[in-house]
């Protein structure tokens, strides 16, 4: 049944809707729906294009199921399903909320429709405003609800600027309509333009992205890992496949240089804005829009295979980065990095895992962070991008001085203690996350076994 | 045979294997540490010194490893430090705050030295250069002070990146990451380009002018028997790729063209080398002579030596690279045997700050010896290694012609005679303070005995060199370059023949003679402070009354504003980051949901701007 892609986004989906008839059912169905989201994804769900009530290609909705998106798909069900057992019991009554997010988030990743990415786009935006209001922060949910709709609106103008020029919706029909008929890419740029702003704001690039400091400096264990880890993979995945199909069309002389030179400076100011921060929390919301440029960057640059372990990388580290810190200032009541001094020396395994998290997001070696930022180095220089890789090479340096600054002050007490206890689950997942991290640092073979050309859009294209 | 592979397969679960038995004891823990160490140390010398090492894969396939005798020089020379500086692990490593690990990220680092030095591919090469850096980074805060493994790892991935980018121009040059074919494949700008990202790499990494700030903070606030490793054996990291830097990518820039002048030049981009390399010597000498804090002396020391390592080999000349290949063997035994005698006094003290101690040789007796012939080493004296490296360098410099920087090389030598005598007289000599007379004993024999080897090797290196300027030879033909002309017991050099067994012997001599002079003639008497009075009055208490704190207090005050010139530098550098960062928030994080979409309309007007016009 190669259809079977459908039952991914519509299995949530239909659980939200029966959990909102009991509270008391709903955390089982969003439990028992994640759990089968999986269970399908890795055994039942074939590669193929799935098309929704039977009509031809370019008119119908159509999933399209390959190894990005399933690569995609994986990491974020996963790292879903571990964040809700983790959070399952404190936030039992964003349950509802949850099961839309995850039926979203599946929609945003599997469509191969681009308005239906719109409307995905917005049931998980909603869904995320709604998991934001965990933080009790209703200004900084509303600056990410105002801002959030201005970037989806953007991504909708630029939409419809599409199917004005090209007829229609359809992400592989456009592409090829527009590689068939050598379409002036200068054409292209304001409609390209409108979409990347739309998804950036999504995706947290600067300028674009002023919620995510709102949204994040006050996260929790839900709202914390689910932003910065969960959605942020997803938006980089979408962002990714949109980019390296359509807007690369594009992106060509100086837009493309505009866009370089957006994302650079972007990854530069993110850095030095980390730089520049002492609460934890903030540290490593600046970091994560760092890494969150860098990844565009390499969409942009066509270095597909490594941005989408980029994501995977930093989704599994920024998730463990964020629960930590979260859960420490759930029991602390503060992220200033000068009062969590010392936090690891009681809890030494919690403390060891977060640093593996931490060293790999530098990129040092033993870790996957290492292991995929070299990759990426090395192809932007046989692309001859040595200004991008001098920026990002002096951004890391950067990088490395506060996070290695913050993991000093994490592991060594001054005066007073702070006590922070872990419950058993969360070690779990720790150490489970660090040991990838380790797996995939030290032994590359299964990294190697795909290439660029995983996002095989492009590859179903030519065959028709 | 000695396979690396397993050996560093060996050092990771020697490493998993010390956390626990330090978790249970710390001594047992550290005991297995010095064993491992040992193996690991015993394996290389027996082995690689005929070349035998075995370099095939067998585990991990995606390694390859190659046994190259600059490699092996280095190699052999670090791990004997680390293994010297592993005794002194049982007494000091349960005192740490995270005993547990300091034993693992030792092992660890160590790994990534084998790692280094046997890589035959650049990204093996960068993968063990990060890898020591980030274990050795963690080492480091268990010390003194926190912010020391910042600015550690500031400098270090600076020069690492940097490394990195050359890497990668190199890469697409040739095509493989192969560092013989990416060295030989670079000519023109790429070379330039290259050779400049590797000095900055290797200057960061050897602490040269100016990427020294991180020197006196790592070295003077590191645990103490961490400094000697980090002096004696991680900084040469730096000389490491210094090597492939200045003797091997040799970009073609411009010869330095004396007029009149019949001497061989010296092309711009080496030249530049020995002018920075003569300013490290000038300015580290000039640092160590103001501090106050006898590791960080030693860690300025360690500067201006890396100074003559770089002035060597931009010379580039036979003798000055075997001079510079020597000083780094000479400088490594003789800072690891001056910083371990230091850790020494802290253990039993607590302290090492020259104006709290005196008076150390009382009871430390053989400590002084350990610390007296470092220092003799250091400063370039015979019978000391030190001397023949610095003999081999001066004469380059003088045969180059090159006055100033000759002036530098002489003025660091004198200078060390300056800044090393202080911590000798201020710890050892003097006064005994009261403080320590009942509690301060010897060191406990295990912490001799390293020391002790260290101190034969110092005067071993200074007597009978040739065995290991044969080695060098073999060096230097791999780099071209020729041999320097050696018998059994004496070098050939350019102004004369140095036979280093004689000068030792009259030293001894003169030794001998004044140890029969103080033998035959009639024995001092010893006073304690009370017996003295000053000034007509009597002391009724015995206070301080060495006064080792100000020594040069006229010479500094020549310079002592100039100091801090660079640390402002780097300091200010941060806080324009951080300002750059502020402002970064106040431009796109403020309070204004608006921002946003102003920068949203002032981007796509920028762009429809561009393309209307």
């Amino acid at each position: 049944m190669s259809s079977l892609a459908v039952l991914l986004i519509a299995i949530p989906l239909i659980a939200a809707f029966v959990s909102i008839l009991s509270k008391k059912v709903a955390p089982y169905l969003l439990l028992i729906a994640s759990l089968i989201n999986v269970i399908l994804l890795f055994y039942f769900v074939p590669d193929g294009i799935v098309v929704i009530g039977g009509y031809d290609l370019p008119y119908g909705i159509n999933l399209f199921v390959d190894t990005f998106s399933r690569t995609g798909l994986g990491v974020v069900n996963v790292l879903f399903l571990v964040i809700v057992l983790l959070n399952i019991v404190e936030f039992k009554k964003y349950s509802s909320v949850l099961l839309v997010a995850l039926a979203g988030l599946n929609g945003l990743l599997l469509t191969g429709d681009l308005f239906n990415l719109f409307v995905f786009l917005e049931i998980s935006g909603i869904a995320a405003y709604l998991i934001t209001t965990s933080n009790h922060k209703p200004l900084a949910t509303f600056r990410y609800l105002i801002i959030g709709a201005v970037g989806s609106s953007l991504y909708l103008f630029g939409l419809i600027i599409f199917y004005g020029m090209f007829g229609t919706l359809n992400l592989m029909d456009m592409v090829s309509f527009i590689q068939a008929n050598n379409v002036d890419p200068s054409a292209l740029v304001l409609p390209a333009m409108l979409m990347f702003i739309g998804l950036g704001v999504e995706a947290k690039l600067l300028p674009f992205n002023s919620w995510v400091k709102g949204v994040l400096k006050d996260s929790n264990t839900l709202s914390g890992p689910m932003i910065a880890a969960v959605y942020a993979a997803t938006i980089s995945f979408v962002f990714g496949r949109i980019i390296n199909n359509l807007l690369t069309l594009a992106f060509v002389g100086n837009l493309l240089i505009v866009v370089l030179v957006l994302l650079a400076v972007g990854i530069f100011i993110a850095e030095a804005m980390a730089f520049a921060s002492t609460k934890v929390r903030e540290i490593l919301l600046y970091s994560s829009i760092a890494q969150a440029s860098i990844v565009i960057l390499l969409f942009v640059n066509g270095i597909v295979l490594w941005a989408v372990y980029l994501i995977i990388a930093n989704a599994l580290s920024k998730t463990v980065m964020f629960l930590v810190i979260n859960k420490a200032t759930k029991d602390h009541g503060d992220d200033e990095s000068d009062s969590l001094q010392g936090v690891f020396s009681k809890n030494i395994l919690v403390g060891i895992t977060f640093s593996v998290a931490t060293l790999s997001v530098m990129g040092l070696p033993l870790f996957m962070g290492f292991v995929v930022k070299l990759n990426y180095l090395t192809e932007l220089a046989v692309g001859a991008q040595w200004a991008l890789l001098a920026v990002i090479l002096i951004s890391s340096i950067i990088e490395g001085i506060y996070f290695v600054r913050m993991l000093i002050k994490l592991w060594y007490p001054e005066k007073n203690e702070v006590t922070v206890k872990f419950d058993l689950g969360f070690k779990v997942v720790f150490v489970a996350i660090a040991l990838i991290l380790l797996a995939l640092g030290t032994y590359t073979a299964p990294l190697n076994t795909l290439d660029n050309s995983i996002d095989t859009i492009a590859e179903v294209i030519d065959n028709g | 045979m000695a396979n690396i592979e397993l050996l560093l397969l060996f050092l990771l679960a020697s490493g998993i294997v010390s956390y626990f038995l330090t978790k249970w004891k710390s001594f047992v823990g550290s005991v297995f540490t010095i064993f491992s160490t040992m193996f690991v140390f015993a394996s290389l010398a027996m082995y690689g010194f005929s070349g035998q090492l075995d370099t095939t894969v067998n585990v991990i396939p995606v390694l390859s490893f190659a046994q190259t005798n600059i490699g092996f020089y280095f190699a052999i020379i670090i791990v004997f430090v680390y293994l010297m500086v592993s005794f002194f692990h049982p007494y000091f490593v349960g005192e740490y705050k995270y005993k547990n690990s300091y034993n693992v990220m030792f092992l660890l680092s160590l790994a990534g030295v084998i790692g280094t030095f046997f890589a035959d591919n650049f990204i093996q090469l960068f993968f063990a250069f990060e890898f020591i850096v980030w274990t050795s980074m963690l080492l480091i805060p268990m010390g003194k002070s926190k912010k020391a493994a910042v600015s550690y790892y500031g400098f270090s991935a600076a020069g690492s990146f940097a490394m990195l980018f050359g890497i990668l121009v190199m890469r697409s040059v040739s095509g493989s990451f192969d560092i013989d074919l990416g060295l030989a494949s670079l000519a023109g700008g790429q070379a330039t380009l290259v050779f400049v990202m590797f000095l900055v790499a290797a200057f960061s990494k050897l602490g040269a002018f100016p990427f020294h700030i991180w020197l006196p903070e790592a070295h003077g606030n590191a645990p103490h028997p961490f400094s000697p490793v980090l002096s004696g054996a991680l900084v040469k990291l730096g000389a490491f790729v210094a090597v492939f830097a200045i003797l091997r990518i040799m970009p073609s820039t411009p010869l330095i063209d004396f007029a009149n002048s019949n001497l061989p030049h010296i092309p711009l981009g080496q030249y530049a080398v020995v002018i920075l390399g003569s300013l490290s010597i000038v300015f580290g000498t000039l640092m160590a002579i103001k501090e106050d804090d006898a590791k960080k002396l030693l860690a300025y020391s360690s500067m201006s030596h890396g100074g003559y390592i770089l002035v060597a080999f931009g010379i580039m000349t036979s003798q000055a690279v075997a001079g510079g290949f020597y000083h780094i063997l000479a400088h490594a035994l003789a800072s690891a045997g001056a910083f371990m005698a230091i850790a020494a006094v802290a253990k039993q003290t607590g302290t090492t700050k020259m104006s709290e101690l005196g008076g150390m040789i009382h009871k430390m007796p053989i400590t002084y010896i350990v610390y007296l012939v470092a220092i003799i080493s250091m400063a370039g004296i015979p019978p000391m290694g030190g001397f023949i490296s610095k003999w081999l360098i001066f004469q380059a410099v003088i045969d180059k012609g090159m006055i100033f920087v000759a002036i530098a090389v002489f003025f660091g030598s004198i200078g060390s005679f300056l800044y090393v005598f202080r911590p000798l007289a201020a710890l050892f000599l003097g006064q005994e303070l009261r403080e320590y007379k009942v509690k301060v004993k010897e060191a406990p024999f295990l912490m001799l005995l390293p020391m002790l080897i260290i101190t034969a090797l110092n005067v071993y290196t200074g007597v009978i060199p040739s065995a290991i300027l044969n080695f060098t030879n073999g060096m230097l033909v791999d780099l071209g370059l020729a041999p320097v002309s050696i018998t059994m017991w004496d070098i050939v050099g350019t102004t004369g023949t140095l036979n280093p067994a004689l000068i030792a012997l009259v030293f001894g001599f003169g030794v001998v003679i004044a140890f029969i002079i103080f033998i035959v003639l009639k024995k001092s008497k010893k006073v304690t402070l009370m017996e003295t009075y000053t000034a007509g009055n009597f002391v009724h208490d015995e206070q301080l009354l060495h006064y080792t704190k100000d020594f040069y207090a006229p010479l500094e005050r020549l310079y002592i504003k100039y100091t801090t010139i660079m640390k402002e530098f780097y300091e200010t550098l941060a806080v324009k980051v951080k300002e750059i960062g502020r402002f970064g928030k106040y431009l796109f994080m403020n309070k204004f949901i608006g921002t946003t979409i102003l920068w949203i309309i002032a981007i796509l007007l920028f762009l429809l701007v561009g393309e209307v016009l």
